[in-house]
């Protein structure tokens, strides 16, 4: 696989296991449960495009 | 520091059967009809107060979300499989059987409605360059082909919300969800449709609708993919 195809199914999978599933604010995760690990998730991502976009 | 032991947590994948049989790696914590797929983390690790970081540094990312998935995924075709969001995390394995109890009619109720079926991904892609149609001579003929390639985006929009509405009416529930940005998908081509779709395990009837789809659309810029089977990530709350 190419970097960029590792890429896309790295976004595929992050889309469904951050994303979605059944949410349970876990008693030692009750604050980053929801929204900013979503969040979390994507900015990472992002940054992460951004880096393999100048290596080329 | 000598004899002090390192905190740990329980690490919820889902939740199937209790007479489902653990994947590797993991155990089944049991409790009436249904077990949890856990794992033990170190909250050195996953707790509370270093996971925020842990979730910018895009190695630890990838790992933790391939394992989350590879835990799932060896569910698929087995057994039902009601998947969690990454990072529910327990102090104890009462917890987690708490979380069983409190819960346990809407987790059974997902895996009956999961059993026996899969999750499919499409994406529907659209690339105005591959839009078929003859090559621009005068200017006049390069304004039209402008007006032509607006139009066909638009156009492009519309099929994809078709598209959907046939690959709903095949499945037995589907979810559409954002297309991704350029800056994530890092591609050319625009994302047009991102949907989910709930279908018999083993059934072609759906992937034979979405060939027949790309056929239709090929002259129109619009391609089709096909991802999974995963596991139900999309239908997995109770009220989906």
């Amino acid at each position: 696989m190419t970097a960029l195809e590792e890429q896309v199914t790295l976004v595929e999978l992050v889309d469904r296991v951050l994303h979605k599933g059944v949410v349970i604010a876990g008693d030692v995760t009750l604050s980053v449960a929801g929204v900013d690990l979503v969040y979390l998730g994507l900015r990472v991502l992002l940054a992460s495009v951004a880096t393999l976009e100048e290596s080329r | 520091m000598i004899g002090t032991t390192p905190a740990v947590g329980w690490y919820v994948f889902g939740v199937v059967p209790s007479d489902a049989a653990p994947a590797p790696g993991t155990y089944l914590v049991e409790r009436g009809p249904l077990a949890a797929i856990a794992a033990e983390v170190s909250l050195a690790e996953f707790g509370e107060e270093v996971l925020p970081e842990r979730l910018n540094d895009r190695a630890w990312l990838e790992e933790k979300v391939r394992v989350h998935e590879a835990v799932l995924q060896s569910f698929v075709g087995v057994t039902p499989v009601v998947p969690l969001r990454f990072g529910a995390i327990y102090h104890d394995l009462g917890d987690v059987r708490r979380l069983l109890a409190e819960r346990g009619e809407g987790f059974e109720a997902v895996l009956e409605r999961v059993r026996g079926r899969v999750e499919l991904g499409v994406k529907a892609w659209f690339d105005p360059t591959r839009v078929t149609r003859p090559a621009a001579g005068s200017g006049r003929e390069y304004l039209q082909q402008r007006r032509d390639e607006l139009s066909s985006a638009r156009d492009a929009a519309a099929v994809a919300a078709a598209a959907h509405e046939r690959l709903a009416s095949t499945a037995d529930a589907a979810v559409v969800n954002r297309p991704h940005p350029r800056e994530l998908t890092g591609r050319d081509e625009q994302m047009l449709l991102n949907g989910a779709y709930l279908v018999p395990d083993g059934d072609e009837t759906f992937a034979a609708e979405v060939a027949r789809l790309a056929e239709e659309q090929l002259g129109a810029g619009i391609t089709f993919e096909l991802t999974g089977p995963w596991p139900p990530y999309n239908f997995a709350e109770d009220d989906a």
